[in-house]
């Protein structure tokens, strides 16, 4: 009897921190973008300033994703022509950048109703989450592109309207370091970042 | 309740359960997670990239383009929204939309798609008797004649193979290139309302045509230009990219 008492406390833990590392993606994606609309919907948030809500919506998207992943693949071969100090501070910037162009994006707008499709497995390390935004009067697709990593599911691309951000992105880096460096890089972010009404109308 | 109490053995049972799963899942795990050459190096999904051979004449039309967008397209568009209540500006696209249908039915058709023409072309039919010259679209909500997507002759020319050629930047037509642009070309051709085939006689309607089609387009056009510029580091290269992914797509639908 004790043998089965220890298997079932053994089998219980295991089950428990498997549980943990497994989390369905898609409850962790619509935990995530709920708890990230809170900052900006919920009554309770209400008094916090602009700053105060993109500093929230950051720390709430960090804790859950590890944003680095879509910075490094979006400056793709790129990343290698940045400087160890330079790296920290674009990847910090961008950080900035996504987060400000959501906070800023939505001001003033109703709550997005936001719902997500069945997922589709892609391979045993790949899988993909659509969704579908209503925002007001308008229906937007979005398309999360997850990737299993050792930190659990990590959003490597998001597809918005067929647009992948990754390859837009890698685009405009590409095009940037053919004539540019990264101190002008940072230049361009810091300009952005200062920058008024940064995306009004951006999609989510 | 009564305390477990474990013997020796049954101690060393679950130590060793634990030692193996502590040994046997790193190993499992290594191969089920994406590698950071995968990620970083090899690009799990492909990255779209653009030919773009006359970036230099294109990036002067882009500013071009830029400036009229912001000085002349914008504020239309703007006063247009300001004056127009919303149900008549969803009404005005609707009409310009139904009034299309021929280019849609002849993007269908070229590609083969004897369904997507009929539906069109039931759709057509219905906006245009019981929605009142299309300003209302009471087809969405009959079975079979739903809303798909728009075919055009661009689209036709890529679902053909024809290979895209060179990204360009038109004057005020904005981001394009050599197979959107004979594409563009087909779709007037096939549009009874624009040259070079236009049922429109006199100058005065063609031009009124024109006119109020693009203003009553303007809201979109400008809205999607913002979107794609306002968080851009480099606006050129962020349109050039979402350009192209976005008509890439549509040829794969």
């Amino acid at each position: 009897m004790k043998y089965f008492s220890a298997i079932f406390l053994l089998f219980l833990t295991l089950a428990g921190q498997s549980a943990l590392g497994t989390e369905q993606p898609v409850d962790r994606l619509n935990a995530t973008v709920d708890a990230a609309l809170n900052v900006l919907y919920a009554d309770s948030c209400g008094h916090l300033t602009a700053e105060q809500k993109q500093a929230k919506v950051r720390s709430v998207l960090e804790e859950r994703y590890d944003l680095s992943i879509l910075i490094r693949r979006s400056m793709g071969r790129n990343w290698k022509l940045l400087k160890v100090e330079e790296q920290g501070r674009v990847s910090d910037l961008i950080k900035q950048l996504i987060v400000k162009a959501y906070v800023e994006g939505l001001n003033g707008k109703a709550r997005p109703v936001v719902s997500y499709g069945e997922v589709i497995q892609v391979s045993e390390k790949r899988l993909e989450v659509p969704s579908t935004i209503v925002l007001g009067d308008k229906t937007f697709n979005l398309l999360y592109r997850l990737g299993r990593l050792k930190s659990g599911w990590q959003i490597y691309d998001i597809v918005a309207e067929d647009i992948s951000v990754v390859s837009n992105y890698r685009q405009q880096f590409d095009d940037h370091f053919r004539k540019a460096n990264g101190a002008q890089l940072i230049e361009k972010l810091e300009q952005l970042l200062n920058q008024e009404g940064l995306n009004e109308g951006i999609k989510l | 309740m009564k305390a477990l109490n474990f013997n020796k053995n049954t101690l060393r049972l679950v130590a060793s359960l634990w030692a193996l799963a502590a040994v046997s899942s790193p190993l499992i795990a290594t191969e089920d997670f994406l590698s950071e050459e995968e990620l970083y190096e090899n690009d799990v999904v492909e990255i779209v990239r653009v030919n773009d051979p006359f970036e230099s004449i294109n990036r002067v039309t882009f500013k071009f383009n830029d400036f009229l967008y912001r000085n002349l397209v914008e504020p239309i568009a703007d006063g247009y929204t300001a004056v127009t209540p919303d149900p008549v500006e969803a009404g005005a696209t609707n009409f310009f939309y139904n009034l299309r249908y021929p280019v849609r039915l002849v993007g269908n058709l070229l590609q083969g798609r004897l369904q997507g023409a009929w539906v069109e072309t039931g759709r057509f039919a219905i906006n245009t008797t019981v929605g009142v010259v299309g300003i209302f679209t009471p087809a969405d909500s009959v079975e079979g004649f739903e809303p798909i997507p728009s075919e055009d002759v661009r689209q036709v020319l890529g679902a053909w193979g024809i290979g895209e050629g060179p990204y360009l930047v038109l004057p005020l037509l904005g981001p394009s290139n050599l197979r959107e642009l004979g594409g563009y070309l087909g779709d007037r051709a096939v549009n009874p309302f624009s040259q070079p085939f236009t049922v429109l006689d006199e100058w005065e309607w063609r031009t009124g045509y024109s006119a109020s089609s693009f203003v009553v387009g303007s809201p979109t056009l400008i809205g999607r230009y913002q979107q794609m510029k306002g968080s851009a580091i480099d606006p050129y290269s962020a349109l050039k990219n979402a350009y192209i992914q976005y008509r890439r797509a549509a040829v794969e639908k």
